[in-house]
Order: structure tokens, then sequence, then C-alpha cells
């Protein structure tokens, strides 16, 4: 089934003057069970796609269809909470959508929302705070006493307590260090080979994101203006200074070491760990033809 | 939520009232306000509908959208209405029920406040409709300017106004991010029965008013960083420069306010 957006546009004040259309005629699959990164510029449209992927947003023109649910224009939306129960949505800074009196109200907010006994949620609760790497000992906590970086990590935990199929973030790593980022970052890629959920994250770090992701979305201007295989962004990457983005650092050194080595059949090692190991092969190899030629 | 209220909010479509002077607009809006209070009759609230009218097309913004501007208050009109209808005795019973009716001079003295209100809020929009946050505090700075010399700081009350209109969409955005978030966890406003939905509300208000702090916090710290301080000598980027279409703007207004009265009078 996955996610499907056929001829989608949206607009936001569609009916007073100051309208702003955010997409148009955005068509996109993305497939289930994998991790999709979405990139694009400020102002792309990356986070109202986002929105329309659990009915918070709805198209002002076609149609967004998740799972088995069909969202489209025009058309009285169906009851949307087996949506968002299954479609877990985290928003940009998440860290000021924390709203209970405590930390464990707010995680058990949405389990609770969906029928799940107080003592489930509150199972699922520590679960995800665990998960997210916060002690228990913040449960009892008002929101609004926890640091700016715990707020952020409870905010995601929050939507991993509802246990959705598909996890979308947006541009979860903002305002994070570099380990929690990536600490995030295999936490969501775990959730995703392990337990076979959907993850679309949006990033303005696609260096980051790009070891773990299996399919890239670059939006640029409300429309896709790519959308494929991390091994088809490493091909078209000369592309993206039009969309507004540098080329990441990992695919240019690798489009080098190809160039050099003629590996364009290979798939791209575009981590700094994998990269220095396919260097040194690469090395040895030349290495081993020296000593045979000599 | 920022949709549906409009007050506070540029909508820039180069009219020839967009490019009049703040302190013109200020002072035809505190005019039409008389304006309101004095239209004592029917045919004066007739002439005052046909003049806001036509004032509300020169700005090239629909009508639909001056009307919007008052539908936030619809539920006040109605219980002025109500109140009217029960209050007011006289002319013809138009509904009896027992002791209680209604009267037609009730149900006129109703319409005529409800229509009088829906002009008053609608109307007074075309301010912020066509002037900048940073025209109008410059206006608002303007027109105090005489104040001074018993103590009133204009610079202190034009920023505080300044503030509060681009508070108001910040602050309607920082709730809808949280209720978005609440609708996205299972609890949309829309599908909750009533007594649900004022918990929610109520559950807004702590973090809407921490952030509303929060960023009052920030604000005053970045504009005291970049050397603001109250009463500073300071020039202006856009000094406001009154023209011969200002003083006319306004002296339609004065015209139009006689003309109201006169009539309201005989």
């Amino acid at each position: 089934m996955g996610i499907r957006f056929e001829h989608v546009s949206y607009t936001y004040d569609a009916r007073s003057p100051m309208r702003q259309t955010a997409l148009q005629d955005v068509n996109i699959r993305l497939a289930e069970g994998a991790l999709t990164g979405i990139a694009g510029s400020s102002g792309s449209g990356k986070s109202t796609l986002l929105q329309l992927l659990n009915g918070i947003l709805l198209p002002t023109e076609g149609t967004v269809k998740v799972l088995d649910l069909r969202l489209s224009a025009g058309e009285k939306p169906p009851k949307l909470a087996p949506l968002r129960r299954r479609v877990g949505l985290v928003f940009q800074f998440p860290e000021q959508q924390l709203f209970a009196r405590t930390l464990e109200e707010d995680l058990s907010f949405g389990p609770l929302n969906f029928g799940a006994s107080p003592e489930e949620a509150a199972h699922s609760a520590r679960k995800a705070l665990a998960a997210m790497g916060l002690g228990e000992s913040l449960l009892r906590r008002h929101p609004l006493q926890l640091s700016g970086g715990q707020r952020r990590k409870a905010a995601i935990a929050s939507v991993l307590a509802m246990g959705p199929d598909i996890l979308v973030l947006d541009e979860p790593g903002a305002t994070l260090d570099q380990v929690s980022r990536s600490e995030l970052i295999q936490l969501l890629h775990r959730l995703c080979r392990e337990e076979g959920k959907t993850v679309i994250i949006v990033t303005h770090r696609i260096d980051e994101l790009l070891p773990y992701a299996d399919r890239w979305v670059i939006m640029h201007e409300g429309r896709a203006a790519f959308q494929g295989t991390v091994r088809e962004l490493v091909d078209t990457a000369g592309k993206l200074p039009d969309y507004g983005l540098a080329v990441p650092e990992p695919i240019r050194w690798w489009r080098e070491l190809e160039a050099a080595y003629g590996l364009q059949a290979e798939e791209p090692c575009l981590s700094p760990a994998a990269l220095a190991e396919r260097i040194a092969q690469l090395v040895q190899t030349d290495a081993r033809k020296e000593q045979a030629y000599a | 939520m920022r949709e549906k209220l409009l007050i506070g909010r540029l909508i820039d479509t180069g009219s020839p009232v967009h490019a009049l002077d703040p302190r013109a607009k200020l002072t035809a809006m505190l005019l039409y306000a008389a304006m309101v209070v004095g239209a004592r009759s029917w045919p004066a609230l007739v002439v005052l509908t046909a003049f806001s009218f036509i004032v509300m097309a020169s700005t090239r913004i629909p009508l639909r959208t001056y009307l919007k501007a008052a539908k936030p208050l619809r539920v006040l009109m109605l219980f002025i209405l109500i109140v009217q209808c029960l209050a007011v005795k006289g002319g013809r019973v138009l509904v009896a029920a027992g002791s209680w009716h209604v009267d037609s001079a009730g149900l006129e003295a109703g319409a005529y406040a409800v229509a009088r209100m829906v002009l008053l809020v609608s109307f007074t929009a075309l301010l912020t409709f066509t002037t900048s946050p940073g025209q109008l505090n410059q206006g608002v700075e303007g027109m105090l300017r005489p104040f001074t010399r018993i103590g009133i700081s204009p610079e202190r009350l034009a920023l505080m106004t300044g503030i509060a209109l681009r508070f108001i969409p910040a602050i309607l955005d920082e709730a809808q991010t949280i209720m978005k978030a609440q609708a996205s966890r299972g609890a949309d406003l829309k599908e909750l029965p009533w007594k649900e939905k004022a918990r929610m509300l109520t559950a807004l208000l702590v973090p809407v008013t921490v952030g509303a702090f929060r960023r009052a916090e920030d604000l005053t710290a970045s504009m005291e960083s970049r050397g603001y301080r109250l009463g500073a000598p300071r020039t202006q980027y856009r000094p406001l420069i009154w023209s011969y279409r200002d003083t006319g703007f306004v002296a339609v207004f004065v015209l139009i306010c006689l003309i109201v009265v006169w009539i309201g009078w005989i």
C-alpha cells in the first residue's frame, strides 16, 4: 500500500487574499518499511508535505493515499483517528509541543487517546523514554522544567510511545548535539530494519542521513524535484545546487573516488567509516598490483 | 486559526489607501468611531454604510475579507441582539410566549446595534490591513507626540502597540502548533465533545503563556544587544511625510462625519 501523493497541491489561507501555495502538483511514492529522507531549501514545502501524511492538513487539490486511507481534495475526509494512530508525526520545534502537567502525562497522552489502558500507556511511556536515552526521574517533572535538548527528545518519545507504523519526523535533529543526532538516526534506522516501520525524515543535514536512507525526495519550490534511490541521488547530485542545496561532502568524495577507480556500478559508500574501508581496500589492491608487476 | 483571525495582518494590494500616511489613517479611524457613535438613525447608518463600502473597495481588498474580520465577534453580536430584543419594548408584538414577548422596537434596536458593531469592527480592520506594523508604530508615535509635555512617552506606547500587534500572529501560531500536536496524538478539537474541547483548550494556556513570555524575553535581549534604549535619540529609516492626499483623506472623513451627525439630529 505505502504512501502516494497524486497531483497534490496545498495552499495556505486558500480563501483569503493572503493565500500562499506551498505544494504544487506533487506526485510521490514512498515505500512501506523503508527509511526515506526528504530534503530541500527553506520554504520548499517539506513541512507541509509531512502534515498531509496524517490529515493535519488536507490537500487543496489531488489525493493523498496513506496505507488504506484516502484523503482527496473536496471530499469529506474519513475519520482521522485511525490514520493518526498509525502515522506518528513529530513536528518541527517539537520542544514547543509538550503541554501536559508532567512528562509522564504527556507521554501517555497519545496511547490513552488510542485506547491503551493506563498501565499499557505508562509502560509505553517508559519504553519510549528509555529509547530516547532519558532517565525515568524526569517523568514527574513539568515539561517546561526540562532543558531544550531533553524537551526535544521527550517530544520525539511522545510519538514513539504510540507505536505508530509510520514515523514522520520534521528535522528531529535540529538543536541536538552531534552524538544525540547520531543516536537518534541509529534508533530510527533500527526501528525501520528490525520492526519494519516506515520512517520518513525531513533533514537539512543530508550527509548525516545518507548512510541510512533507502530513498530520497528533494523538494524545490513546492514540487518534488527528485525522488529515487541513494544511487540515483549520487548520480544526479550535480543538480542539487539548482535546488538550493549544496552537494553533500560524502557524495562529493564518493564521486571523486568512483571517477578515479571506475566504481560507477558499485553501491556508494557514504559514511566516513565505509568510505575509509573502501579506500583502504583500493589502496591495498593497488599495492598488490604494483608488487605483482615488480 | 490565523486564517480566521484577520485583524493585525497586512494585506498588501498597493492601493492608494496603502500609500497614505499612517497618521491620516489613524485620525480617520478615530473620526469613524465618532461617526458610528453619532449615527443615531437608520438613514445616518445607511450613509455611513455606503461610505464605508466605497472606502473599503478603494483598498482593493475583497469586501468579504472585511466581513471575516468581524466574524470572531459573532457570538457577542448574537448576545447583543437577544438582549436588545428582550429588553426594548414597543411597537408590534412579533413573538409572544407567556409573559415574554419580542417587540418590533426591540428587534430594530438589536439589528441597529449589531449593524453598528459590524461596521465598526470590519471597517477599522482597514487600518491594519493597509498599514504595516512598522508604519503603524510610527503613526502612533507621531499622533502621541503632543502628549510628551504631560509626561507620556510616545515611543514607549508605540513600541508596546507595535509589539502587541506583531505578537498576535506569533502567539496564535504557537497555540496552533500545540493543537496540531494534540490532534496528531489522537485529540482533534474538531472531533471532541464540548467538555473535552474545553479541557484541551485549558491545557493550551500554560505553554502558550510561557511561550509568549519566552518570546518577549528573547525580543528584549535581542533589541538591547543591538543597542536599543528607550528615549535614546533615534533617526527614522523612512520618515513619515504628510501630503495633500492625506489631508484630502481626513477631510472626506470630517465631511462625512458632519453629514452623519447632522442626519442623526434631524
